[in-house]
């Protein structure tokens, strides 16, 4: 066998084998991600709501904005948030670069622009009569926000997907953010980043997996969903 | 609440005049229709009513108490349902949407859904996923989803638009049934001949003004609004 076959099978072993270390840096990555994804989108929802239905100057340049940052590189995210994290930085008193909250910091960050620019496309594509009729039902406006988000919850499951799938992915951020620490801060792309220069693609190649089985998973509940989705006049 | 009057309703869409010193009263128990070309402004009138659209000036009359039509929104968006020409039903069953407005335990709610599919006689499509409904059908649901939230104040805006006759007929039947209930109905609609058998009174809208067209065969002088026969008077 050729070496990247061989380098396969031993990333399967690895994968399959329940390799300690393997398992750690995944379950390093989904804790990393899943925090920041959890507390980005309470945030990017409000904001998408503002921008959807809310009327004040500069909300064309703040939807810009936005959408400017969806193509922002995970690496100048990561040298910004180096900066003001550093200890000469202004946020240097919190002692956080090199960390966890760190890394969560730097993907809150990178997933924001997504879930509020997919998700504000999904609320402004909801039918206006959605927001009147849960109104005139007598429901308040939080719960006609609630009913608005049930309506475009298809899109707005998506704009969650896509958010988490572009930060458990990023290896700028989370390398300069997290340092690559074993045990601590290492993740699946900055593992990855790491053995690959070392020549040692196993690993590599298991990690990769994982991904892709992710996305692959991911992608299909989003088809699951959507499939049990009918449009409604 | 026995009546809501409006007065001085005015609406302005940019250059373009839309309502003007438009007065109405919905009374308990009357049905009024009104009609107007494409256009003219019933569906924004409706709102206004509803609380659902900001007028540019209004005076609202609950209770004996004038306010401005800011002061009284919440009152209107708790007193008054507006029905669309295209009612929009949520995403689910048809049971899901009638339990929408409703409060209270689980068992009370059942209890309503059931009084509602029975008043309406749509028991057989309780849990039909609504995208499977018939434009009559939704038209139904949506009637009876508004009922069961048991405002004083219904406002339909073309609620037979493209329904063959029996809907229609169904419709106006339901009407019936919630102006004898007690409720006031304020009916935009192009029909006024599907309507002569409910409504005490007809009012066109032409020039963002309101003035009296013909009273319908139903109709009962003595339950013309103040603001009608004001109208009438100076006709």
């Amino acid at each position: 066998m050729g070496p990247i076959a061989d380098s396969t099978v031993q990333a399967l072993a690895l994968l399959f084998g329940g390799d300690p270390g393997l398992w750690e840096i995944i379950g390093i990555s989904f804790r990393v991600s899943l925090t920041a994804i959890a507390l980005a989108t309470p945030v990017a929802i409000a904001v998408a709501f503002l921008l959807a239905f809310g009327r004040f100057p500069g909300r064309r340049l703040l939807i810009t904005a936005f959408n400017t940052l969806l193509s922002f590189p995970a690496v100048v995210v990561g040298l910004t948030f180096y900066i003001l994290l550093s200890r000469q930085g202004p946020l240097g008193e919190w002692q956080l670069l090199f960390t966890q909250p760190a890394m969560v910091i730097g993907q809150i960050a990178l997933a924001l622009p997504i879930l509020i620019a997919m998700g504000h496309s999904s609320l402004q594509a909801t039918d206006r009569r959605a927001w009147e009729t849960a109104r005139t039902l007598g429901a308040g406006r939080i719960r006609s926000m609630l009913t608005l988000m049930r309506e475009a919850r298809f899109g707005l499951f998506a704009a969650l997907l896509a958010g988490f799938g572009r930060i458990i992915a990023e290896v700028g951020a989370s390398m300069m953010l997290g340092g690559n620490i074993l045990h601590y801060t290492r993740n699946i792309p900055t593992a990855i980043a790491l053995e690959t220069s070392k020549g040692e693609f196993a690993q590599g190649i298991a990690l990769g997996l994982v991904l892709l089985v992710m996305a692959f998973l991911l992608n299909g509940l989003l088809q699951l969903v959507q499939g049990k989705g009918r449009p409604v006049a | 609440m026995s009546q809501l009057l409006f007065r001085n309703v005015q609406k302005r869409f940019g250059r373009r005049r839309i309502l003007e010193r438009v007065d109405i009263a919905l009374t308990a128990g009357q049905c009024q229709l009104l009609c107007g070309r494409n256009g003219a402004g019933k569906s924004t009138l409706l709102r206004i009513l509803a609380g659902m659209e900001r007028p540019d000036s209004a005076d609202v009359t609950v209770d004996g108490t004038v306010r401005r039509w800011r002061q009284a929104k919440k009152r209107l968006l708790a007193e008054c349902i507006y029905l669309h020409q295209q009612p929009y039903l949520f995403e689910g069953s048809v049971r899901y949407n009638l339990n929408y407005p409703l409060r209270g335990s689980r068992v009370a709610r059942e209890l309503r859904i059931r009084e509602g599919l029975e008043w309406s006689g749509l028991e057989e499509l309780a849990d039909q996923p609504v995208h499977q409904l018939s434009g009559g059908e939704r038209q139904r649901v949506a009637l009876v989803r508004a009922w069961l939230r048991e405002p004083r104040v219904m406002l339909l805006d073309e609620p037979t638009a493209n329904m063959d006759s029996a809907c229609r007929q169904r419709t106006v039947e339901l009407l019936q049934l919630l102006k004898g209930q007690g409720m006031a109905l304020l009916v935009a609609s192009h029909d006024a001949s599907s309507f002569s058998g409910v409504a005490e009174y007809t009012w066109d809208l032409c020039d963002g003004r309101l003035t009296d067209a013909q009273a319908t065969p139903a109709g009962l002088p003595e339950k013309v609004t103040p603001i009608a026969q004001r109208a009438r008077g100076t006709a």
